[in-house]
């Protein structure tokens, strides 16, 4: 009986003793469900949309540029491989509404059916995937309307003739499924819905797509990139444009991404001219194999805008 | 019997007494700034966690590092994916003792000055510290403070050459907690 009440007491004063020199078993690791940060780098991956969004109060200005074909008949040597044409521009200022929710305004050369575009966009996260897999996709969706401002077409059948001013109008609307795999590897997949007001014959309204799109991260700065649409365009309409000599692609994009503290560099090679979604997911008439693919490039630079005061109580 | 609940009674009157001089705080505060030539880093968190025990001396704090906050969110978003680390290392901890004075006037109230020495293991790096700081006690209650340097070579915490304007080499890390029985 001593013996088992001495062996108690020593018991006793071990855990106590451990616990006075090692305070850090007085808490458990209870921070629940951490959502995954940076699945990408900035909003965009080539052309299409990430998951990711600006914070509250955040100014992203972005200026993206698509060059002329690198091969075929309109590249080679005497246009510096597309250089020295350009098949669109789009320059951006988007803007952090809250941590979750961002809008957007642009100008879009524009590149297909309309040009002289004007977009208003919205994004928003729904979902974050969540470190401890509790949620194991991310989800944000996305929608823009575009507005052409260019003259109406004299042509009644031009998909660029304007009875209405809703003729120059089209519309995206996306879903964007991104899954963050590991420190280097990212991957979205991205239902896309395309309606556009006026099209030419036999051409559609409305347009299903589905994109997808990926990272691969080389090093903590650079990252290579890849995005594919493939637009569910009807066998009826894919057929009559190809008995008048016009064929469709899917839009294949692949590139480098290099971030430098407040800077983005997109740098890539693309089939599709146009930059929106709502030109390059139903109109991307130009192919890789036949060398009709192009430099391109995408600039973000973020801005931290006001809290400076409030921050700092 | 009566032995038994005698010898028990002893056993857990003992862990009461030990018990007594650990003081705990769940919203302990960290912040660091660090000065360079392009810009000036701040960033805040009152997500951490400290103990301290006043008989022996002993001294705990723990950070989640993500839940630092910095104004312009991308720095933050580049602290914890480029240079912290913190999916690989999520936080940052310190155990230690106060050295100086001597642990058997720390329960006096009256503001301490102390010295104290322990290991910071922060983005995997373990380091040895040994730092002033103060320790107040008050009416039972306690709160510990202290401002230090923090060498980010030190731990490992790499900087681009292209980014070295921005980013200073030493932080000055300022900690406090307000701790209860």
């Amino acid at each position: 009986m001593k013996a088992i009440s001495l062996l108690l007491i020593s018991c006793g004063l071990c855990i106590t003793s451990q616990a006075q020199d090692d305070l850090s078993t007085m808490f458990k690791d209870s921070t629940g469900h951490q959502p995954v940060i940076g699945t990408f780098k900035s909003t965009r991956i080539i052309m299409g949309h990430s998951n990711e969004t600006l914070k509250k109060h955040e100014l992203d200005f972005r200026v993206a540029h698509r060059f002329g074909d690198a091969g075929g008949s309109f590249g080679g040597g005497k246009t510096a491989f597309g250089l020295d044409n350009s098949t669109d521009i789009r320059i951006a200022f988007e803007y952090g509404i809250t941590d979750d929710l961002m809008i957007g305004i642009s100008r879009a050369k524009g590149s297909g059916d309309l040009t002289q575009i004007f977009e208003g966009l919205a994004k928003y996260r729904i979902l974050k995937q969540t470190t401890d897999d509790h949620i194991p996709v991310s989800l944000t969706v996305f929608g823009n309307v575009t507005v052409s401002t260019m003259s109406s077409n004299d042509d009644a059948t031009s998909p660029s003739h304007f009875d209405e001013f809703t003729d120059r109008m089209t519309y995206v609307g996306q879903a964007i499924l991104a899954r963050k795999f590991g420190e280097r590897l990212s991957l979205t997949l991205s239902p896309t819905y395309v309606h556009r007001n006026r099209v030419g014959y036999m051409d559609q309204n409305n347009m299903f797509a589905l994109g997808g799109s990926g990272r691969v991260k080389l090093s903590k700065r650079l990252a290579f990139i890849a995005e594919y649409y493939y637009p569910f365009r009807s066998q009826s309409s894919k057929d009559y444009y190809k008995s008048q000599g016009v064929e469709f692609f899917n839009p294949l994009g692949a590139g480098l991404e290099i971030e430098t503290g407040g800077h983005v560099f997109s740098v890539n090679f693309t089939n599709s001219t146009a930059i929106l979604e709502n030109q390059f997911i139903p109109e991307t008439r130009s192919s890789w194999l036949q060398g009709q693919f192009r430099w391109g490039f995408n600039i973000s630079r973020r801005f931290s805008l006001f809290g400076k005061k409030d921050w700092k109580k | 019997m009566k032995r038994m609940l005698l010898i028990l009674g002893i056993v857990l009157g003992t862990v009461n007494v030990f018990a007594q001089d650990i003081y705990s705080c769940r919203n302990a505060s960290f912040s660091f700034f660090s000065s360079a030539p392009m810009e000036d880093i701040e960033a805040k968190t009152d997500k951490g966690v400290s103990a301290i025990n006043l008989k022996t001396g002993a001294v705990y704090f723990k950070v989640p590092v993500n839940t630092f906050q910095f104004r312009k969110k991308l720095m933050q978003e580049h602290f914890n994916e480029n240079y912290l680390e913190t999916d690989k290392y999520p936080y940052a901890e310190f155990k230690g003792k106060v050295v100086e004075p001597d642990a058997a006037n720390l329960s006096k109230d009256g503001t301490h000055d102390v010295m104290v020495e322990g290991v910071l293991s922060l983005h995997g790096v373990d380091k040895t510290y040994r730092e002033k700081g103060t320790i107040t006690v008050q009416n039972g209650q306690v709160i510990s403070a202290s401002k230090f340097n923090v060498k980010l070579a030190d731990h490992k915490i790499k900087i681009p050459t292209l980014v070295i304007k921005n980013i200073a080499e030493v932080v000055e890390v300022t900690v406090k907690a307000t701790y209860a029985r």
